[in-house]
């Protein structure tokens, strides 16, 4: 089945996206970007421009460059809005026949819905090209207060481009729907739609079936652009004031100063502080003269506060016409680039108490909407199959008392996963195995989902066996965990049911506490290993010096002794410093142990090697039986596991 | 007899509807298999593209400061284009144009050209006499081309 095509049709820009495995997705354009600019042209060679390249020409060409046309889409000529515009925009706009608008490029006079279909017709083309296939219909967006006639205007449109228009659907309503709010039960939504030259707020009701807009309002002439404009004023005016110089008329000094303004609008959204640093931006006759200035957001949100105080009291206003209160509205939904201001964020926080929905990037969330309805329209997303995740982290414990996680949080069900451990002592016969669920790094502070013991492991040092450890989640969420020795092949395993059946209240409380405790969990996982470090070089040293018997002179092998009782000492001590220092300390010496002993044995063979170290550890026998005693319980190697 | 007859036929029926679900799900698996092997495959290539477009990102963002170093150097007086010390920042900025070369970067020509919107932005249109018309006589900010597609365009005065 051929896939539907969201588009978002915007005054000034437009976007679209599919549904793809069950998600939706944005389809960039031929020339690679997300949005296409709503702009058609004719060049004087009578070439057909469309998107970017008729916005790249537009000041060549004004009288046969078209765009906003949305405004004009539907309307009567009469229409007061149609009037206004015909004042501002650059190319001819009569009445047609039929009392409707009509807009002139070339010689040909068009209809506005012709002008938007040449819009349509290259996202058409250049998502056919993305995704290899023909694509032939689509659900395309209006704004909520279109009438009846701009509505079929819009649908006139997509079907003059070649689309069977499966639905219009309201920017609001799509822009809901992309973050799922029009699932739930009876609920009021406002969806604040800040665009780059429009204002829009709409207010939805949800019920059972339906989604109806019970109130819109707004301002067609109010949008990003503006604070832009506002800010690059309040540069030229400071310039001016600093350095007396008028930069109003240049207009190389104006481009840069344009791109410095976006550019430090949406810096302030992320940061407090921003620099506007233009060098060489103009001279005279003492020399070059440099624009420098500091930048704060809250100049920033005092320079534009009309605005903001603008589009609050139009959220009042339709508010009070819907007879709603704030208090009755469950979600907000924020739409448009300009809504990432973080004031415009907390003034729709201070009137609704509540937070925005705003995870969705907001140049792109009618467009995903859209998609999202396409998908409902096809089946797709009815299909798709719904599993489950894994809401914490599965793992063992491992030595040192650390969770080694195997599964990790949000891993998609049903899953396995292996991973092979070792010993933590010599002639360790068995593991247990600590099956462990939680966020934290150290396994005490998680939940025991259970444990077994695996043994009748054949005696070797430490870290030669190989256990190998799987779990397996069935999409139940059933977890079965199974260790076995390679070397004898015997298992044992345990089954764990509800793993992922924890409340939502427990997960939450358990993911927060690891939040919490970041930093602590921190310092002692370093710790720990840390220790681990110490003890796994304690026990190389004793083995070499073991090994290599008399070969290292005996000042030497006095030294590495001594040091390694200093290791021992502080190993346990909660000082990572100390016992990161004095490991070093230890791991120099017994470098020099060790070329000591390559020298010595260069001319030896290898065999030869092999039988002396083999005659050094028969020799060293009943040390390496008081070492094992040693060992037990203590701490090694992380992914070896804890000997009990 | 009968009864047998029936309890078959419903066991045959149990069994066909068995059978179908079974062809169901090894279809719906067999399909699941596929679209992950084949979301694989374009997560390649959605990686390398990804990587291409994080590059992009980073140069768009140089791209002011390699900006400024242009006009400083369009800005030196006269009397100084010797010196030395000048001489000498000016090899810096060659080392770093070399840099942005050596990673994709091609500055798109522009100046004499016929304007072309897919390379160039018109800013300003200027008469000039003699001339023909949409001919790119000065460049305000250089346009360029990574691995080939224009991540900024020129922006340029034209003749009318």
């Amino acid at each position: 089945m051929s896939k539907i095509l969201g588009i978002d049709l915007g005054t000034t820009f437009s976007a679209m996206a599919v549904i793809e495995s069950g998600e939706p997705k944005i389809i960039e354009n031929k020339e690679g970007a997300r949005t296409t600019p709503s702009v058609v042209a004719l060049t004087k060679t009578g070439e057909r421009l469309i998107g970017v390249t008729a916005k790249r020409q537009q000041i060549t060409n004004p009288q046969n460059t078209i765009y906003s046309t949305k405004r004009l889409v539907g309307r009567r000529f009469s229409d007061p809005e149609v009037q206004r515009d015909k004042k501002l925009l650059p190319y001819e706009i009569r009445e047609s026949k039929s009392e409707g608008v009509e807009v002139k490029m070339g010689d040909k006079w068009y209809r506005p819905a012709e002008i938007l279909a040449m819009v349509l017709q290259k996202l058409k083309q250049d998502a056919e090209e993305k995704l290899g296939e023909k694509i032939t219909e689509a659900v395309i967006t209006c704004p909520a207060y279109f009438d009846d006639s701009q509505r079929k205007a819009t649908k006139v449109a997509g079907e003059i481009a070649g689309f069977n228009v499966k639905r219009v659907i309201n920017e609001p309503t799509t822009a809901a729907l992309a973050y799922g709010l029009t699932k739930a039960k009876s609920q009021q939504i406002v969806v604040y739609d800040f665009g780059g030259g429009t204002f829009d707020v709409s207010i939805l009701d949800v019920s059972k079936e339906t989604v109806k807009v019970i109130g819109t309002g707004g301002d067609t002439h109010l949008g990003g652009d503006d604070f832009d404009q506002k800010l690059m004023n309040w540069i030229v005016t400071e310039f001016k004031k600093d350095q007396g110089i008028d930069l109003s008329k240049d207009q190389l000094a104006l481009q840069r100063i344009k791109e410095a303004a976006e550019k430090a609008k949406i810096e302030l959204s992320t940061t407090l502080e921003t620099e506007i640093n233009l060098p060489f931006i103009t001279s005279d006759s003492s020399g070059p003269k440099h624009l420098y200035l500091k930048f704060t957001r809250a100049q920033l949100e005092n320079l534009v506060k009309d605005y903001i105080d603008e589009s609050i009291e139009l959220i009042k206003g339709t508010l009070k016409e819907a007879k709603l209160k704030p208090e009755e509205i469950e979600e907000i939904v924020l739409v448009g680039g300009q809504t990432r201001m973080p004031k415009i964020q907390e003034e729709i926080k201070k009137i609704f108490n509540k937070e925005p929905n705003k995870e969705i990037n907001p140049d792109e969330v009618v467009a995903i909407g859209a998609a999202v309805q396409a998908g409902v329209l096809q089946g797709e997303m009815k299909e798709v199959l719904l599993l489950d995740v894994t809401p914490l982290g599965l793992g063992i414990e491992t030595l040192g008392g650390v969770d080694t996680v195997l599964i990790p949080k949000n891993t998609t069900i049903p899953t396995s996963k292996t991973q092979t451990f070792s010993t933590a002592a010599d002639n360790q016969t068995s593991v247990e195995i600590h099956v462990l669920q939680g966020e934290r790094p150290m396994a005490a502070d998680n939940k025991s989902l259970g444990r077994f013991m695996l043994d009748g492991i054949p005696s070797a040092p430490r870290g030669i066996p190989q256990v190998e450890v799987s779990f397996d989640i069935n999409a139940d969420g059933i977890l079965n965990v199974s260790a076995k020795d390679k070397a004898t092949g015997k298992s044992q395993s345990i089954r764990i049911e509800g793993s992922t059946g924890l409340s939502k209240e427990e997960v939450e409380k358990m993911k927060k506490e690891a939040e919490v405790h970041v930093e602590e969990d921190k310092k002692k996982k370093e710790l720990i290993e840390a220790r681990n470090l110490a003890d796994n070089l304690i026990y190389t040293s004793e083995k070499t010096l073991r090994e290599a018997g008399d070969k290292v002179a005996s000042d030497l092998k006095k030294e590495i002794e001594e040091k390694v009782e200093v290791l021992k000492k502080v190993k346990d001590s909660d000082n990572i410093e100390e016992i990161k220092n004095k490991t070093t300390e230890l791991s120099q010496i017994i470098q020099k142990a060790g070329a000591a002993l390559y020298n010595a044995k260069g001319d030896m063979s290898g065999k030869a090697r092999h039988k002396t170290a083999q005659q050094a550890q028969k020799k060293e026998e009943p040390r390496k039986e008081d070492k094992k005693k040693e060992d037990k319980g203590k701490d090694a190697e992380e992914g070896e596991y804890k000997k009990k | 007899m009968e009864k047998k007859e029936r309890r078959k036929s419903k066991t045959e029926e149990q069994l066909e509807e068995c059978q179908k679900i079974k062809e169901e799900y090894l279809t719906n698996w067999k399909r699941e298999r596929a679209d992950f092997l084949n979301y694989k495959k374009e997560e390649k290539d959605r990686m390398i593209e990804l990587m291409r477009y994080d590059k992009e990102g980073l140069i768009l963002k140089i791209l002011p400061v390699l900006d400024n170093l242009f006009i400083a150097e369009k800005k030196i007086p006269e009397d100084l284009r010797n010196d030395k010390w000048v001489e000498g920042f000016l090899k810096i900025k060659t080392q770093v144009l070399d840099f942005f070369k050596n990673q994709g970067l091609e500055e798109i020509e522009s100046l004499g050209k016929k304007f072309n919107p897919n390379f160039q932005e018109a800013v300003e249109v200027i008469k000039k006499q003699g001339c023909e018309p949409e001919i790119v006589v000065e460049e305000i900010q250089k346009g360029y081309l990574f691995q080939g597609k224009v991540i900024r365009p020129a922006k340029v005065k034209i003749t009318k």
